[in-house]
């Protein structure tokens, strides 16, 4: 294909096939695009885009201020992260992960209202088990349709996703799990508090961890390359005699167990919940999930990469909310900048397909 | 600012040029019998490395049929490609009824009324025959008429001789009649020049003999028809006035039909004595491998596509199935790779019933699959040569341990593959993507031989592949023939099948027509075979029934 | 009885029009699953303007704009740029998800005027939303302009070939899915809901997804799934009008909208269905078309 763009000679080219590196270089780029595209949106809206910047990572990092809760959320963004890659390495887009995380919080919750006078040796342990098992039960059922009857999991995982939140909201608001306040619930007995290491709760090294153990799964074992086999080709995986169903099942088993675990971290590890806040509150936190698509993508399904942009994006949204207070500006800007990186994302991945090379010319 | 609306446009629509209802420029109506419709001179095209035409001289008249034979590669694709104007060519002029033209896509030939009817469909198979013909189509109307448009084409189907159902839709027409469609396609646009792309090469002999009778009937009036063939030498012989044949580009000969003689033209097109003679080596037949008995399946629309064959295999055996495509063979082959369900029957491999096993679990016993799709299916683009082999390797105890890969010995296997088999690449992590086609073919051999299967599965190996590539290919599968393989080939070549096999199987409508050992097979029998001959004409060779085939 | 059954007709609308827009633009071969981000632009836009205009219509036409925007955008990153049209839906839904809430939660709790309605409950929305599943069925199934789009949708190489612009044919389509997904959102936020809250669209565009799925292109079945679903949906809200006495917590009844469409297309998906959707599916759609 050779449109002339009109420019002095440049031609397009069609990529064969995008090396590491190519692909490494368009999300930079789509990053860099992003913060300029948001400068300039912080100046329309007055502020001054350095001074802005400044703003949000110096609170974002600072121990007595932000720093915590940009942790904390950073950690559910990367467990959502890793839920979301997973299954796509294989070639299903588990959009499922709000939904996961709400089941996975039912999971925990139960276990700890019904045996909170154990010990946190024990309750903490089942807690993270049954709240891993609801959640990969929720990514199972999304899995086993798709696999066996070809559904299509995007939507099935989105209902899914309502679905939980209205589970959560039965339960909660005015319902068996109702606190105090009518509709947020009884908080966890102290035994369930996620015991804190250098004064994070534990979990957030949990989530590293499982990124490292996926990146080696990838690279290295049996099923991480039946994987990358059925997400590639599924004609040309069956015929090497892998198993879609099995596959499928597993990718989006694991995919809700993490998110199943997150659950646990979401509400057990911030001291600021420590119970199921009401609906407002942790349908936030599920939207957050959602971010781990864009995160994903832009990491292109590097579980490694994915630590470091989830604490950046992470970092990105507790430090948002500074520039509310301190420079007067409107709430969600945030979110704005999330969106205008997808948006740059997704225009670069024309770059997947193709090059932009000068035309020699003919002498 | 208006170079940026240009590019703006540009980006916005990418063809090259407006389409709209254009007005003929040299109308072809009212042209005469014997008036030169096209002529060409001296067309000229280079690909790198290559010359596809050299100085071509061509000349069809109205109300003629003038084939032009050529192999593979001797430039009739180029030819015909420059004729209706998908490629330009770099030398050279062409005449339309006299007057030059110059070609910037087809849709300036098929304004011209030049048509194209090529080799593999452009044909929409949802939609039905009639709304095919109509799409696109100037003259159609904003608001559908199909009774208007259903009458014309049934007047041209009338005036020809065509026996079609225009409401049928087209994935449900059979070749012969998909092939009539788009023909009527052409001929509803204004065609008086016909291109035909291997017209015959997936019809079964009675489609080819109503088609010739067509094309008999389409050459009475002022219709213009090229058909380009490479096989299938005597049948549109019989029907074309002219021959010209190609070879390395040139024309190297370009008489009357009559004049003509199979042997010559032969030679002509080959230049020297291509003997192909495969050394069948003297095998001694071993142990039963695989018996099937009354295996049926559904097509992937879901009718039966087979229809209870049974037939046996043993170790150092060829067996060979011929058969127009289509016919069911593809479903075997799927069936007995543990691709596809099977609605009853039973496949026993080295003594196991194996008839629900896995395909995983047929991998492991021993079976081997070479599928017809080389790319996204055979292999995986996006994966190295050393991933495409470990798709054979990963459930191997040898290869896997304890849920890991053991890559150091997957490469050594690799490398040894590799070499053994010739795959062209720069190094075992090239990705697939990057090999030709005949490469992709030897690394899937790579990957399926080394494991010593008992029972190989070969999926039209050869289909679509150069000389060289189609030589490698079928030494290799004597090699393991030699070793003591039993090797089921599928071919749409019907020579190949002849020339390698021990027995052969003709398929017709998803069952074995008859089982014949290859001693007694000849060109003949087997092509009428595989066409559903007529009954008496098998009874009289064969003496009785032989519907639903037997060992 | 009569105030329910308004509720539901009006949900109908909103998913006739998400749905149709969307049928239309399958055909063509485009693949939107974003129709819940046009959706909320929609409202959003809608809405906002409205409430500063005190005009629906100009609201409406707001809306429906801001959605033909969007509808342009998502052309312009599968048609121009092919890119993967699920990765570029899925980027403007989570835009939207992220702008609309900065945009317009600080609207939330405010209402806009009382729209037009028929005989006092029904708005004559819907009987344009009724109106054009008849256009576009007329369009797909009589014309030529329909059986151009149908041929891009099957096959853009061979519709090609005919003379036919395959991206001049596809970016009308997606226009078109765009506009009506932001009308049915402005609908949704000026006439069903008439108020803010956070994220209104609440699932609707997933279901009028999947409502197109399951209605295998046909838009007379898109119409029959909207009405029924209008009344799963406005059950899940107010079930004591239709079924009192229930007694069923808020939560649950709310499920039951999501409850159904899995439920539907595990349906579509059984093998007795699975053969007829295969072939009812446009052959290209999803995959961008790529000249040689």
């Amino acid at each position: 294909m050779r449109p002339k763009l009109g420019l002095r000679g440049l031609k397009l080219e069609k990529v064969l096939v995008l090396t590491g590196r190519d692909a490494v270089k368009i999300s930079v780029a789509s990053i860099i695009t992003a913060f300029i595209l948001f400068s300039i949106f912080l100046l329309l809206e007055g502020a001054n885009p350095i001074e802005a910047y400044g703003h949000i990572f110096s609170y974002a990092f600072d121990p007595r201020l932000g720093l915590p809760t940009t942790i904390h959320r950073s950690t559910i963004l990367l467990f959502a992260t890793l839920a979301f890659i997973l299954p796509l390495k294989a070639g299903l887009w588990n959009i499922g992960m709000e939904g996961q995380l709400y089941l996975g919080t039912v999971g925990a919750f139960a276990v700890a209202y019904a045996f909170g006078n154990l010990p946190s040796g024990i309750l903490i342990p089942l807690m993270l088990i049954t709240a891993g098992l609801f959640g990969a039960i929720y990514g199972a059922f999304a899995g086993f349709l798709k696999g066996k009857l070809g559904v299509n999991e995007i939507v099935i995982t989105l209902m899914l996703n309502l679905i939980g939140y209205w589970l959560l909201y039965t339960l909660v608001v005015g319902g068996p799990w109702m606190g105090i306040a009518e509709s947020q619930s009884r908080p966890l007995p102290a035994s369930a508090w996620a015991p804190m290491i250098w004064k994070v709760p534990f979990t957030v090294f949990l989530a590293p961890a499982i990124a490292v153990m996926l990146y080696f799964l990838f690279k290295r074992s049996t099923i991480g390359f039946q994987v990358k086999a059925l997400g590639s080709s599924q004609p040309a995986a069956e015929h090497a005699g892998i198993n879609p169903l099995k596959i499928s099942l597993f990718v989006m088993v694991v995919g809700g167990a993490l998110m199943g675990l997150s659950a646990y971290h979401t509400w057990a590890g911030d001291p600021a919940f420590h119970l199921i806040p009401r609906p407002e509150g942790y349908r936030g936190i599920g939207e957050l999930t959602y971010w781990g698509i864009m995160v994903g993508l832009i990491c292109i399904l590097n579980p490694l990469a994915a630590i470091p942009a989830a604490i950046f994006v992470g970092s990105l949204k507790e430090g948002g909310t500074v520039l509310v207070r301190r420079l007067g500006l409107t709430y969600g800007l945030d979110y704005v900048f999330m969106g205008i990186l997808f948006l740059t994302f997704v225009a670069l991945q024309f770059f997947y397909r193709y090059r932009i090379m000068r035309v020699k010319k003919k002498g | 600012m208006p170079a940026l609306t240009q590019k703006i446009r540009n980006i916005v629509s990418r063809t090259p040029m407006k389409r709209g209802r254009r007005i003929r420029k040299i109308p072809l109506e009212g042209i005469k019998r014997g008036e030169t419709i096209l002529r060409t001179k001296g067309i000229t095209k280079k690909f790198p490395g290559v010359v596809a035409n050299n100085h071509i001289d061509f000349e069809i008249k109205a109300g003629e049929i003038h084939a032009v034979l050529g192999e593979n590669g001797a430039g009739k694709t180029t030819l015909m490609n420059i004729l209706f104007g998908i490629l330009r060519p770099d030398k050279g002029e062409i005449y339309v009824r006299g007057r030059r033209v110059e070609f910037k896509s087809p849709l300036d030939a098929i304004d011209l009324g030049i048509g194209m009817v090529h080799q593999h469909r452009k044909l929409i198979p949802a939609h039905t025959a009639l709304e095919n013909i109509v799409l696109g189509h100037p003259k159609t109307e904003k608001i559908l008429d199909m009774r208007r448009a259903g009458g014309e084409v049934k007047e041209l189907c009338r005036k020809y001789g065509f026996k079609i159902d225009l409401n049928t839709r087209v994935w449900q027409l059979p070749a012969g009649e998909q092939q009539l469609v788009e023909i009527l396609k052409a001929l509803y646009r204004g065609a008086k020049l016909l291109i035909l792309d291997e017209p015959t090469s997936v019809l079964t002999p009675l489609e080819t003999e109503r088609f010739l009778k067509s094309l008999r009937t389409m050459a009475k009036g002022e219709l213009a028809i090229i058909p380009f063939i490479t096989h299938k030498l005597p049948e549109v012989l019989s029907v074309s006035d002219r021959v010209t044949i190609l070879r390395r580009g040139k024309v190297v000969k370009h008489l009357e039909t009559r004049k003509a003689t199979m042997k010559a033209l032969a030679k002509h097109m080959v230049g020297r004595e291509v003997l192909f003679r495969l050394k069948k080596p003297k095998v001694k037949k071993g142990k039963e491998v695989l018996r099937v008995e009354n295996l049926s399946a559904l097509s992937d629309k879901g009718i039966l596509a087979l229809k209870g064959v049974s037939f046996s295999i043993r170790e150092g055996e060829i067996f060979g199935i011929a058969g127009i495509s289509g016919n069911g063979q593809h479903e075997l082959a799927e069936a007995l790779a543990g691709l596809r369900k099977t609605e009853g029957g039973k496949v026993v491999f080295q003594g196991r019933d194996i008839t629900r096993a896995s395909t995983l679990e047929r991998l492991k016993k021993g079976i081997g699959y070479i599928p017809p799709e080389r790319v996204g299916v055979g292999t995986v683009g996006e994966f190295s040569l050393v991933d495409n082999i470990a798709m054979n390797l990963y459930f191997d105890k040898e290869f896997s341990k304890r849920g890991l890969l053991d890559y150091k010995r997957i490469r050594k296997h690799t490398e040894k593959a590799i070499s053994e088999f010739d795959v062209m690449a720069p190094n075992i992590d090239t990705k697939a993507v990057h090999l030709s086609g005949g490469n992709l073919q030897k690394l899937i051999l790579a990957r399926a031989i080394p494991r010593t299967p008992r029972l190989l599965i070969a999926n039209l190996p050869t289909h679509g592949l150069d000389v060289g590539a189609t030589e490698f290919v079928r030494n290799r599968l004597m090699a393991c023939k030699k070793e003591g393989m039993g090797i089921l080939l599928i071919s749409e070549d019907l020579d190949e099948v002849l020339q390698m096999s021990d027995k052969i199987a003709p398929i017709y409508e998803g069952k074995f027509v008859d089982i014949v050992p290859a001693e007694k097979a000849s060109k003949e029998t087997m092509g009428a075979m595989m066409a559903g001959a007529p009954l008496e004409r098998r009874t009289k060779r064969r003496g009785k029934q032989l519907l639903g085939g037997h060992k | 009885m009569w105030p329910f059954i308004a509720r539901c007709l009006e949900v109908a609308t909103i998913l006739l029009f998400a749905g149709i827009g969307e049928l239309l633009d399958q055909r063509s071969g485009v693949l939107n699953v974003g129709i819940e981000g046009l959706m909320l632009f929609g409202a959003a836009s809608g809405f906002i303007t409205a409430f500063h205009t005190g005009s629906l219509l100009i609201g409406f036409i707001i809306g429906t704009a801001v959605g033909g925007i969007f509808g342009f955008l998502h052309g312009l990153f599968s048609i121009t740029l092919k890119v993967n049209q699920i990765v570029s839906a899925m980027g403007i839904w989570i835009f939207a998800i992220g702008f609309t809430t900065f945009w317009a939660d600080r609207y939330s709790g405010s209402t806009v005027p009382l729209s037009p309605r028929m005989g006092n409950h029904l708005s004559p929305l819907f009987f344009l939303a009724i109106a054009l599943v008849f256009i576009v069925w007329f369009i797909l199934s009589k014309t030529h302009l329909g059986l151009k789009i149908r041929s891009v949708g099957e096959d853009p190489s061979v519709a090609e070939a005919t003379g036919i612009n395959v991206v001049r044919t596809r970016y009308p389509c997606v226009v078109v899915g765009g506009l009506l997904g932001g009308l049915a959102g402005a609908f949704m936020s000026l006439t069903y809901l008439r108020l803010w809250g956070h994220l209104p669209t609440d699932g609707m565009g997933w279901i009028a997804l999947a409502l197109v799925l399951f209605s295998m292109w046909k838009p007379w079945i898109l119409l029959a799934g909207a009405l029924i679903f209008g009344v799963v949906w406005q059950f899940g809200i107010s079930p004591e009008l239709f079924v009192p006495g229930l007694g069923l917590p808020l939560g649950v009844c709310r499920m039951f909208p999501f409850i159904a469409t899995i439920v539907v297309l595990i349906v579509i998906s059984t093998p007795k269905f699975r053969r007829k959707w295969g072939l009812a599916k446009p052959a290209a759609l999803g995959l961008p078309y790529i000249k040689e």
